[in-house]
């Protein structure tokens, strides 16, 4: 039993199954991204087969990166990756070690070439460090490493990954997400959090031939306990940041006044965005505000004029769908009149508070910094060994060089002919 | 009364047609240098390809000038850039590895990637709020590295598998290097690429994040990069576990690149999200 979980422990840990993963999860990207994401089952069955959507449906194939079977996978990664770096770092730790005794040389080095009666040159033809000079049993050695930082490259990117995989993974199961719309004047509650966001103003700059260049609202947070409060500005590309919450400008749209009169008094008056529900005070009345045309042909006038769409309802039922132009009679239900006017535009915000970005950041770091380890400073050792006769041999070894490094060692070297490799592999960054 | 175009705009037009010509006329000679086997051939071709490299450079700084912005931002303006560091790239790697058969191979890639840009709307578009940022310059230039990067490696697949074809050819023994070395110099190309694609992706998030309010959101773009990514992390696992060298490596550099092109062109075409505008 105790045989059998340790092959499962050394499977899970393996390269092999890393390389699975990779597979599996390159092959579940692609899945997510050929089927179109996060539509219901009737916009599957429109447009596949009824069996392959009620798989696409079955397997969760319509939201891939939200599924638990996509969490999973992402796990199973982590642990992969984390049993991997744990097992590898005694050896790597003594590698390392290793690599700058000059009395641990490899006993068949990778590349070998005799040399004359002045060694120190080969090292400074290779750019190596000064080298140092050992009285070894075997004789006069002289030695020189660099790069040995580059050893960890591959351990390093994996713990890059590993926190990039878990600070998003945290991150999208333990974010915050809030979305606050209205026009200038209006206080909204920012969800559940006992915060307020109040909109002192919006903007739109444009340029001379009327693009948008930038959105911008000035804002007001409240802390509802303390009454404490905080003024920043967001706009696209500069979220605002405040009490642990970034502020993104995400969204503008249309909004307008609507203004109900009872019995000729204004009874309630208030900025409605489109998409918006007004609940008519008093009455079993609410108004939808579909949707804002500037330029709304009226065939009753025809004229083009600023044009409101709506929908209303009495009781919870549709009761009248229609569009109020600029200058239109109110809509009555008895004494009540509703009408649209000063059209503007609202801005739409997102709070958010992701407490794992920095997490996502720091493995992103990591992981360049892996990379650049294992892949541009590849560890480089020479030594030279004198010989009986008082000549010298110099060897070298490279990782991640092989025969490119060779060249080099054989010019510095003088050796006209092909230096003698004696070990097959190239030497490319641990696992 | 016609809408007046920027001086700046018709400079770049006439600098960008005279790149094109340039880089067919590199492509001639490389290929008169692989039938004839003149190597005075191969220098001339390697000189109009650098030639080719800064009237190119400059027609960039212009387009640049005339959007006052780096021209980064919409189709055109990506596959140019995406063609200059293709060939940016490939005459590093032709200089550093002496060997001008791989101009030979990345000069017809380089006439694709820059034909495919000049097909596209050359027109100068001001820019949408979201791409106002400074990231953009990073994101998009290190992308162009990475990109030109695997436009390499997968020249320098196809060498690779050419070169056993051509085991017998006199020519080909003495012009290209040892199957090792033409196997790590990919191995190099891809590991520049992926460092490169690994900046890319982070610098995007973090410019997604500051953006649209989430750093990384399964944009088809997004998610394609990522598989990008994912296959040369495979590549360069398989490269060290299982000793896929060689022949085997080669033909991952291959598939890799067409995933890197998926990437910049399938993605646009077939999956609109996000990025569309690029």
């Amino acid at each position: 039993m105790q045989k059998r979980l340790k092959a499962i422990g050394k499977f899970l840990s393996s390269m092999r199954f890393g390389i699975l993963l990779l597979v599996v999860l390159a092959l579940t990207c692609v899945v997510g991204s050929l089927i179109s994401q996060g539509h219901p089952m009737d916009w599957y069955l429109q447009r596949y087969p009824e069996r392959t959507a009620a798989l696409i449906y079955g397997l969760r194939l319509d939201d891939v990166f939200h599924s638990t079977w996509f969490l999973v996978l992402a796990v199973i990664l982590c642990g992969n990756l984390l049993l991997c770096n744990l097992l590898h770092l005694p050896g790597l730790l003594q590698r390392f070690r290793d690599a700058a005794d000059p009395l641990k040389t490899p006993k068949t080095a990778r590349i070998t070439a005799g040399v004359a009666d002045f060694p120190e040159a080969v090292f400074e033809k290779i750019r190596m460090p000064k080298p140092k000079t050992i009285d070894a049993e075997g004789g006069k050695r002289l030695f020189s490493v660099k790069n040995r930082i580059g050893l960890w490259g591959a351990w390093v990117c994996h713990l890059g990954i590993l926190l990039l995989i878990i600070g998003f993974t945290m991150g999208q199961v333990t974010t915050e997400e809030y979305t606050v719309y209205g026009v200038p004047g209006q206080t909204k509650p920012v969800g559940d959090t006992g915060y307020t966001v109040t909109i002192d103003d919006f903007g739109v700059q444009r340029s001379e031939n009327d693009t948008v260049q930038q959105y911008t609202t000035l804002l007001t947070m409240r802390d509802g306990k303390t009454g404490a409060q905080q003024s920043a500005s967001a706009s696209v590309n500069h979220p605002a940041g405040l009490y642990g919450y970034r502020i993104y400008q995400n969204s503008v749209g249309p909004a307008a006044k609507v203004t109900v009169t009872r019995d000729g008094k204004t009874a309630q008056e208030e900025y409605v965005c489109v998409g918006d529900y007004l609940y008519v005070l008093n009455t079993p009345l609410m108004l939808y505000f579909v949707q804002y045309e500037d330029a709304y042909y009226d065939a009753g006038s025809g004229k083009t004029l600023p044009g409101y769409a709506y929908s209303t309802y009495y009781m919870g039922e549709q009761e009248r769908a229609g569009v109020q132009v600029e200058g239109d009679t109110a809509l009555t239900y008895g004494s009540v009149e509703i009408s649209f006017s000063d059209p503007r535009e609202y801005t739409l915000l997102q709070v958010k508070a992701d407490h794992f970005s920095w997490l996502v950041l720091l493995g992103g770091v990591i992981l360049l910094i892996g990379l650049a380890l294992a892949f541009f400073l590849p560890m480089t050792r020479v030594w030279a060994v004198q010989e009986a006769d008082g000549r010298w041999t110099v060897s070298a070894e490279s990782r991640n060089a092989g025969p490119l490094f060779a060249e080099q060692f054989r010019e510095a070297a003088g050796i006209p002919e092909a230096p003698e490799e004696t070990n097959g592999k190239a030497g490319e960054p641990d696992a | 009364m016609g809408k007046r175009v920027n001086p700046m705009l018709n400079v770049e037009n006439v600098l960008f047609t005279i790149t094109v010509l340039l880089y067919v006329a590199a492509t001639v000679f490389y290929f008169l240098f692989i039938v004839l086997k003149q190597d005075r051939l191969a220098r001339i071709a390697s000189l109009i390809q650098l030639l080719g490299l800064v009237v190119h450079t400059a027609a960039l700084v212009c387009r640049g000038i005339a959007a006052g912005r780096l021209p980064l931002t919409n189709q055109y303006e990506f596959s140019t850039s995406f063609a200059w560091g293709l060939s940016l790239v490939s005459l590093i790697f032709l200089r550093r590895f002496k060997f001008p058969v791989l101009g030979a191979f990345a000069s017809p890639v380089i006439i694709l990637v820059i034909g495919y840009a000049a097909l596209q709307s050359r027109e100068i578009r001001e820019l949408m709020p979201s791409l106002r940022s400074s990231w953009l310059g990073i994101h998009v230039s290190t992308a162009i590295i990475a990109y030109g990067s695997f436009g390499v490696s997968f020249v320098l697949g196809l060498i690779f598998l050419l070169r056993e074809k051509m085991q017998g050819s006199a020519f080909w023994n003495s012009h290209v290097p040892s199957r090792e070395k033409l196997d790590l110099i990919g191995y190099r190309s891809v590991c520049l690429g992926l460092l490169f694609l690994s900046f890319t992706m982070i610098t995007g998030a973090i410019w997604a994040e500051q953006a649209w309010g989430s750093y990384w959101s399964w944009d088809p773009k997004e998610t394609w990069s990522l598989v990008t990514w994912l296959v040369y992390a495979i590549y360069l696992h398989l490269r060290i576990r299982r000793g896929w060298k060689g022949r085997a490596a080669a033909i991952f550099a291959v598939i890799g690149f067409i995933c890197v092109i998926f990437t910049y062109i399938g993605v646009n075409t077939f999956l609109p999200g996000l990025h569309s505008y690029a």
